[in-house]
């Protein structure tokens, strides 16, 4: 494995293949924070080039935490087609990277080679790409996921209804859901962030949202973003339960860290399939977001990029019905301006992708980053190019529970009017009995929750 | 020092704050800088933003049920929109809350607001906004120089040390700490419990009163810190409280009131019930969740 | 901090009606619904009503006075068949409703029992209370929370019909009316009749009937008294033209009706016949139960057919002001007040509002508006407990909190004189800092301030022993139209 590599007349030698991937990387806070970034320019260049003729085997070979160390690395390793690897161990990441982006490699080739990829592989290729790169491979691949609709059909983009609300009030939940509602918002899902995390608070929300769900026979699915564990309380206790939900991150201590391990997650999977209300086959929602292991401190001297592939690694495991990743949600000690959410952004759903991952976008940032709204569009604009399943819809892009900025009701609707891109096809039919949608476009009824009372 | 003359010195920092606080609404009028554009000294009436709560749906099937809707949540819906997008009015007022937001974050508290207040000013080891956003360790190390100021200035061995730290909103800390220290001080006062002399901390994070508390040996600290701003409101405050903190304590052992600004707890009823929240820690020994176990 | 578990909260409601008496006991979760790092907030999050009395007939004595010892003997069979001791009961109310209430033994009875059946049971008699408190028992409140909707709900008993208004979940208007099915009393065996109650004889007047004690009455005649009586509830919900009738049967002032009315709602024991009515009732049937109510409540359902009215079912009929008054009557206070344990429970303190648009930021104003609010209520030599109402939600800087304070002080500094306990009501959530801040000024005085409730002039306020570790106390407030911050 050569880590050495020049320059013009710099010459650059990297400590490991940690080192050389940290270096690699485009500039965010993060990474500088737990001083694993370039120091320069010209060394971040310097390890991209060391980058690009390392082959897949050298990756394969020195996996960034330990196999015996790490549950993450094993669950990584564990999944890999052999056949596939061997296959293509001798490429180099720029080899990747050009089959990539081919002109021949449709959709197809890219899942198939992507059951011989690890992760890191995949976070190596990512570090070798600009922006447009990253959205013209984004868009050959659009990995569709079935709970009780489907989503990431062709031609379609779908939105979770994100209606929180700061003290967990139910009819304050229900109005704004239904406000979304009236702006073709919550195909993806009805999800609620809970401000109290137990199951009869879980209970009470979610009982909420069913019951809407029925009333107007929404065909949708819903779910209550409590920790993995309450959820499971609430399976066993008969709450008709779709998705069940999680964050998750790249590394074991990480996941000690969110109170969960491979077994809790496995246990819910099989859980919310033997107990669940949904149809299924996927029945997992993952959250996801670069910097996740830096503000917990188990980051294992890794780099972000590398530790949100891993993390993809993980979701892959689990079949998931939609992964969303909101790296923009972390704060300023992991990314610090709109160019690094935006840049994340693309990384990530790239990097889902390639996983084979069900992948959704919340291009979002908090009041304490040097980001604005101007930001989030152009993040969810070309997120939404690059061929994203789902974005978040928040009245006014303004979530008044988690006090952070993401996609509005209204940029829901404007960016399928932009790109013209349809609902999913259940929820285009419901939104067409309703009168709210006509051929692809909101009526003078749109964005108006009133029309259901 | 005994009771009766404890209980003098809290009046009178009381009476001060009551004063210069009187004082400080005077002097806020005055010192509006001139060369920009805050106040064109025409008579003619402002442009305002529109209400937060005007129904901007046009023709709507159920005006009535918007309208109760509405008042169930604060957040930005039956808005309205033109195409797709959002009315120019609901835009201005997202433009103009996160402005506040920012504003919030990257200005400094005032000297002004501190001279007001009768605090004295140190600082952590972080040197400018960019590096205490970047860098939280930062924020929860004094300098030296704070250190030997706040031995100086201070006072040991009270039982109860409030300090006030700007955190990521300075507006918070200007719009409620003239409520709720005082109040907070009252309240301490009423159960006999003595406060050593407050002090304002620039760019802290909570953990900064674990250098505090051993420096200064007292049994309680009261942390007013700035929350990072919402669009709801950039003018929440929290008070963080531990029992004895130090290099050992972790989130776990604090205690914390959140959500402190004129439209959700106010200050003054803050104050007040921080205090029956301090004489419960002194008495029980405990904060966090050891405080919360109790009965 | 605030404990987490919630506390429940038994209660009791009786009404003594009537015709019948019942009972029902409850379970009332009382919760902090603030978020972990907020101050906490207390609510009643859940109302639990787990047992339900038989329907008794109201026991009246020879002197036609509410039989006191067998209403004794028949709350006490029902608390032995609940399984429930007084002791255990935190809280609920009695009511006595319509003709009882007129009784004249009806006030002294009702405290009576308030009294015997728990702590901080609370006794309402007449008045347009019940009408709110059946329309929240039915559902009707409910619905118009649900359904964004006008909600009118008449609650048909045996000697008058309570009529309450609800929009969105608040009531906003009531009435009273003597209307009901026990108005004339016949005998089923011989068809005669056995008692004719004082306004029967106006509808009968009304009808240029003459009956009297022993008529034999026919099933014609008793249609014409239920048709006429039907007309007069619709009269008074404001659905037909008003007649004289109406005007000499409402007991209240008539519903202002500037409001348009969504949907209707009949609860009560004539409500069961309105929403199964039966055709071709004979006489037997009408007179089942020794009166008129079975035929009242068919005529009713006959009339709002023909009228086109929309009739909403209720959840619950005859129950719907035994379930009101068990389960929806008490309030809680909020939770960062200030109160003297040992004063509690108040009972029946009447409530002076000295400022009618905001307090004046002024020590020696609010002190004069505060003793004048006080002498409207009790001559000088005559005080006794007041709450002191503080309407509006102003906000208040510590100097505020300040000058209030004094000012208070100031102006009740006659219920000092008395050693009467100073009792603040705020709507503002700043209870605790006006009580801290009285009790720094004068560390002898007796302080119950409490906030986060509204108050009107008139209104009378029961306040219990503070519950959830002292956080909280219980509250009623009797008012006319009232409203305050229940979590439904």
């Amino acid at each position: 494995m050569n880590l050495r590599s020049q320059i013009k007349d710099q010459i650059f030698t990297f400590k490991s293949l940690r080192d050389l991937l940290a270096k690699a990387n485009e500039e965010k806070s993060g990474d500088a924070l737990v001083g694993l970034a370039a120091e320069t320019a010209t060394e971040r260049v310097a390890a991209k080039l060391c980058l690009a003729n390392l082959q897949l085997k050298d990756i394969y070979e020195n996996p960034v935490i330990p196999y015996e160390n790490d549950e993450v690395t094993r669950l990584i390793y564990d999944d890999i087609n052999t056949t596939i690897y061997n296959s293509i161990s001798h490429w180099t990441v720029s080899e990747l990277r050009e089959y990539i982006l081919g002109s021949k490699s449709r959709q197809n080739d890219l899942l198939h080679i992507s059951r011989g990829l690890t992760s890191e592989m995949i976070a190596a290729v990512a570090k070798l790409m600009s922006s447009m790169d990253l959205v013209y491979a984004c868009k050959k691949i659009k990995v569709a996921a079935h709970c009780n609709t489907t989503i990431g059909l062709p031609g379609t983009l779908s939105f979770r209804n994100q209606s929180n609300h700061p003290t967990d009030n139910i009819d304050g939940i229900i109005a704004a859901t239904k406000d979304g509602l009236s702006f073709g918002c919550g195909d993806a899902v009805l999800g609620i962030n809970p401000v109290e995390d137990n199951v009869e608070n879980y209970e009470r929300i979610m009982r909420a949202l069913i019951d809407l769900k029925e009333r107007y026979e929404i065909p949708t699915q819903c779910t209550v973003l409590a920790h993995v564990s309450t959820q499971m309380q609430a399976l066993k206790k008969g709450i008709p339960v779709d998705l069940v939900f999680q964050s998750v991150a790249g590394t074991e201590s990480a996941h000690k860290g969110f109170g969960i391990d491979k077994a809790m997650l496995t246990e819910a999977h099989e859980m919310a399939l033997k107990l669940g209300a949904a149809t299924g086959p996927n029945v997992m929602y993952f959250e996801t977001g670069q910097g996740s292991e830096v503000s917990v401190d188990c980051h294992h001297g890794v780099d972000m990029v590398t530790l949100e592939a891993r993390t993809y690694g993980v979701a892959r495991h689990f079949n998931p019905f939609m992964v969303n990743n909101v790296s923009g949600f972390i704060g300023p000690e992991t990314i610090f301006t709109g160019k690094e959410v935006i840049r994340a952004d693309l990384e990530d759903l790239f990097m889902g992708k390639l996983h084979g991952l069900p992948m959704g976008i919340a291009p979002c940032h908090t009041n304490h980053m040097k980001a604005d709204r101007d930001d989030q569009e152009i993040g969810t604009m070309l997120a939404a190019m690059a061929g994203a399943n789902f974005f978040m819809g928040i009245g006014g892009g303004d979530d008044c529970m988690l006090s952070y900025q993401d996609t509005s009701f209204h940029d829901d609707a404007s960016i399928r009017e932009i790109l013209g891109l349809r609902p999913a096809p259940e929820f285009e039919k419901w939104l067409e009995k309703w009168g709210i949608m006509e051929d692809g476009k909101l009526t003078d009824r749109g964005g108006d929750a009133s029309i259901f009372d | 020092m005994d009771k009766k003359t404890e209980d003098l010195i809290i009046e009178s920092v009381i009476r001060q704050l009551m004063e210069t606080q009187a004082q400080s609404a005077e002097n806020n009028f005055r010192a509006g800088p001139e060369s920009n554009s805050r106040d064109s000294g025409s008579s003619s009436e402002p442009n305002t933003l529109e209400p937060m709560d005007v129904i901007g749906v046009e023709n709507p099937h159920n005006l009535e049920a918007l309208k109760v809707m509405r008042k169930t949540s604060p957040a930005r819906i039956f808005m309205g929109r033109c195409g797709a997008r959002q009315k120019t009015a609901s835009y201005l007022n997202y433009m103009a809350d996160h402005a506040a937001a920012i504003d919030a974050v990257l200005m400094d508290v005032s000297e002004q607001f501190i001279a007001d207040n009768d605090l004295f000013k140190v600082k952590t080891v972080v040197k400018d906004k960019d590096e205490y956003l970047m860098r939280p360790d930062l924020g929860r190390k004094l300098s030296q120089e704070s250190k030997d100021e706040i031995l100086q200035k201070g006072e040991k061995g009270k039982q109860v040390q409030i300090i006030v730290v700007d955190g990521l909103s300075s507006t918070s800390i200007e719009a409620n700490v003239a409520d709720a220290m005082p109040a907070l001080i009252q309240g301490l006062g009423t159960y006999g419990i003595t406060v050593g002399r407050p002090f304002f901390i620039k760019y802290g994070r909570v953990a900064i009163m674990d250098e505090v508390a051993p420096l200064l040996d007292c049994d309680v600290v009261v942390e007013f810190i700035g929350e990072r701003p919402g669009l709801i409101t950039a003018e929440s405050m929290s008070a963080y409280m531990a029992y004895r903190p130090d290099h050992n304590t972790n989130e776990s052992n604090r205690t914390v009131v959140s959500n402190i600004h004129r439209n959700g707890t106010p200050p003054t009823e803050a104050g007040a019930h921080l205090a029956t929240l301090v004489k419960k820690m002194i008495d029980n020994k405990a904060s966090g969740i050891k405080l919360a176990a109790l009965p | 901090m605030a404990t987490q578990s919630p506390q429940i909260l038994q209660s009791v409601g009786i009404d003594i009606g009537t015709s019948t008496t019942q009972l029902v006991f409850s379970r009332l979760t009382l919760k902090n619904i603030a978020p972990g790092s907020l101050v906490p907030r207390f609510a009643i999050t859940d109302k639990d009503v787990y047992y339900k009395s038989e329907i008794h007939t109201t026991p009246i004595d020879t002197r036609n006075r509410l039989d006191i010892d067998k209403i004794f003997d028949l709350i006490q069979a029902e608390f032995d068949g609940a399984g429930i001791s007084p002791n255990d009961v935190d809280t609920g109310a009695v009511i006595i409703t319509g003709e009882t209430a007129r009784k004249e033994n009806a006030r002294s009875i009702s405290a009576r029992v308030a009294k015997f059946s728990g702590k901080f049971v609370v006794a309402t008699a007449g008045g347009k209370l019940e009408a709110i408190i059946a329309g929240k028992g039915s559902g009707a409140a409910d619905l118009s929370r649900r359904e964004f909707s006008i909600v009118a709900n008449a609650d048909i008993g045996g000697g008058t019909s309570n009529i309450g208004v609800f929009k969105n979940g608040k009531a906003i208007d009531s009435c009273c009316v003597n209307v009901g099915g026990r108005m004339l009393q016949i005998d089923k065996a011989s068809s005669r009749i056995t008692d004719i109650s004082e306004p029967m004889r106006l509808v009968l007047s009304d009808l240029n009937l003459e009956l009297r004690k022993g008529d034999r009455i026919s099933l014609d005649v008793l249609r014409r008294i239920c048709q006429r009586m039907s007309a007069v509830i619709l009269e008074c919900l404001g659905m037909i033209d008003p007649s004289a009738l109406a005007t000499q049967l409402l007991v209240t002032a008539p519903l202002r009706l500037n409001y348009k009315t969504d949907s209707f709602m009949m609860s009560g024991g004539v409500a069961d016949h309105v929403y199964s009515p039966r055709p071709n009732m004979t006489l037997e049937e009408a007179t089942q139960y020794n009166d008129m109510g079975p035929l009242l409540g068919n005529e009713l359902a006959n009339l709002c057919r023909t009228e086109k009215i929309p009739l909403v079912k209720p959840l619950e009929t005859i129950r719907a002001t035994v379930i009101g008054a068990g389960a929806q009557t008490v309030d809680v206070s909020g939770s960062t007040i200030l109160v003297d344990e040992k004063l509690l429970p108040f009972k029946d303190i009447p409530v002076a509002i000295p400022f009618v648009d905001g307090i004046p930021m002024d020590e020696a104003t609010i002190a004069r508006q505060v003793a004048q609010s006080i002498t409207s209520f009790y001559e000088s030599d005559a005080l006794e407990k007041i709450a002191i109402g503080l309407l509006g939600e102003q906000h208040f800087s510590f100097t505020d909190i300040q000058v209030l304070a004094r000012g208070l002080l100031k102006g009740l500094e006659p219920l000092v004189r008395k050693t009467l306990p100073l009792i603040i009501v705020l709507e503002s959530d700043v209870g605790k800092v006006l009580g801290q801040t009285m009790r720094a000024l004068d560390s002898q005085l007796n302080i119950v301030c409490l906030d986060q409730l509204v108050v009107a002039e008139g209104d009378y306020i029961d306040i219990g022993k503070p519950l959830a570790g002292g956080t909280v106390v219980p509250v009623v407030i009797k008012s006319l139209v009232f409203e305050t911050k229940q979590v439904e």
